[in-house]
């Protein structure tokens, strides 16, 4: 045990002295994604907009009652997506690094933090969007907001961990990769990231309850649109981000060195 | 001072069995290691049982034929893959050259891909800028250094990952068969270039089919076959 947590601990320190390594890789990754667009890594916010912008548009009339909806939908999308794409995209992380692991020995964290990297600066421009959204829907800026960022923080240090378990899954079990994509495709509908929930029965209760994206998403969400502290909404992701690490640490200390061979 | 030793290393890669209809009957082949099966799962023995010992200043020729295990066995020395049993001793900083295209990337310029390289081997921006001209000299790439990776032919590559992987001058260099990719004056220049490295006591591992050039270049030659050795002279 204490082997394999000095052997992850190994693997992540030499990964963080090779910092520069996937700062450079995460910006040449964002930039050729878009090398051949006008609008370069601006199509990231378009995307963002529309997709809220329609969903505001379809739901708003239904719930017309709710004048935070705007910010609720703005908020709820940013960190979905998130989350989401981190999901999907660590399923495959090893083996799309397959060259690099089978030509260098960079430690696995330089890979893991590398999408981390990726994805928040990916983040950084829907949150533009979302910030204007919020502005725009007539939500003041006050200090409500600072209480946010306590909520982004859990979930930007979740990143890592999560990316490793399930860069792990897929390496083990390929098959994963579709499921996974799948669910993540599914549980945009069951987790309320568009519909609000206010107590009914049946299974948007237990889709509330019984699902760890809620509680990610009110953490950040609750402050601005409900003007609440989110004590409960933080404890759970708190509980929620400390369990993947342990389980990230454990996996990394032990397997690191079987990836070469999965993949 | 800078030394490799390996005592009886073995490396097996396992393989998941695939399901599948065609007949299971399998035929003997004179190439790679040895396939055999392990409860579910298809193993090949890619090394066994393979010692031997290299000072300072040695240049050693990798010969065999495909599948004989050369590749495997310099991954095992840059510490790609962990053996599957035996020891493995290194003193030393260890670059390598593989394949050539690895790390480099298609869209960026060659300037940004000696960036890359370099930060990916480990070196601080100061010795990358120290080293930026020479090693765009050594290549004579000239101003298509300035042009994205993808435009350069195989031999161009071949020769900006040279300069690269030579420029701080390693203790250790391991070289996969590609050389050959290079026309005969960079040949020449790259004979050179390891010579000098060797000179400065340091060691050379060198795997290639091209006998003249084991023979220009390398002190000893090791010949594997079928993950075993055959022999060191
Ligand atoms: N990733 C791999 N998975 C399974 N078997 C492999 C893998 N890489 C190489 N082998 C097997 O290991 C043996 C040695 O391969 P290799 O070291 O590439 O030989 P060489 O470089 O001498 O041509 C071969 O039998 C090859 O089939
Ligand atoms: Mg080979």
């Amino acid at each position: 045990m204490i082997a394999v947590l000095n052997g992850a601990f190994d693997d992540i320190s030499k990964a963080v002295r090779l910092y520069r390594v996937w700062i450079a890789l995460a910006h040449e990754d964002i930039g050729d994604q878009h090398r051949r667009t006008t609008l370069g890594p601006l199509w990231m916010l378009v995307n963002y907009f529309a997709f809220v912008s329609t969903f505001v548009f379809v739901f708003v009339t239904k719930d017309a009652s709710n004048p935070s909806y705007p910010a609720y939908v703005a908020i709820g999308m940013l960190v979905w997506f998130y989350l989401s794409e981190i999901i999907t995209m660590s399923v495959s992380l090893f083996q799309r690094e397959a060259s690099f692991i089978q030509g260098t020995t960079l430690p696995l964290f330089v890979y893991v933090m590398r999408l981390t990297m990726q994805s928040i600066i990916r983040a950084g421009y829907s949150l533009a969007g979302c910030v204007l959204i919020l502005l725009l829907s007539g939500q003041g800026i006050d200090t409500n907001w600072l209480r946010s960022l306590l909520g982004l923080l859990l979930i930007v240090l979740a990143t890592p961990a999560f990316i490793m378990v399930f860069a792990f899954l897929g390496a083990f079990f390929p098959d994963s990769e579709f499921i996974v994509g799948n669910l993540m495709r599914v549980g945009m509908f069951l987790t309320p990231v568009f519909w609000v929930y206010s107590g009914q029965e049946g299974i948007q209760k237990y889709a509330y309850h019984w699902n760890p994206f809620t509680y990610f998403l009110e953490g950040v969400r609750e402050p601005i649109t409900a003007g609440i502290f989110p004590t409960h909404a933080l404890v759970v992701t708190g509980y929620i981000c400390l369990g993947t690490w342990v389980l990230a640490l454990l996996l990394l200390g032990r397997y690191r060195k079987r990836i070469v061979f999965l993949i | 001072m800078t030394s490799i030793e390996l005592n009886n290393v073995s490396l097996v890669y396992r393989l998941f069995e695939k399901l599948t209809l065609s007949a299971p009957g399998r035929r003997r082949s004179n190439l790679g290691g040895n396939i055999a099966k392990s409860g579910t799962k298809q193993v090949v023995q890619a090394l066994d049982d393979v010692s031997f010992e290299l000072k300072a200043g040695d240049r050693l020729g990798l010969v065999g034929p495909n599948g004989a295990g050369k590749t495997t066995l310099l991954k095992v020395l840059y510490g790609i893959y962990q053996p599957s049993g035996g020891r493995v001793s290194i003193t030393g900083k260890v670059d390598a050259l593989f394949n050539i295209s690895i790390g480099f990337r298609p869209e960026a310029t060659g300037r940004r891909n000696i960036v890359l390289r370099g930060l990916i081997s480990g070196w601080t921006m100061a010795e990358i800028e120290e080293k930026m001209e020479e090693i765009i000299d050594f290549s004579e790439l000239g101003d298509f250094i300035d042009l994205p990776f993808k435009a350069y032919s195989q031999g161009m590559a071949a020769r900006l990952a040279f300069a690269i992987a030579t420029a701080l001058e390693p203790e250790i260099l391991l070289m996969d068969e590609w050389i050959g990719a290079g026309d005969a004056s960079f040949q020449e220049k790259a004979k050179q270039r390891m010579d000098e490295l060797a000179e400065k006591a340091g060691i050379i591992v060198l795997a290639s089919h091209d006998d003249a050039l084991i023979r220009r270049v390398c002190t000893k030659k090791l010949t594997l076959r079928a993950g075993r050795v055959e022999s060191l002279t």
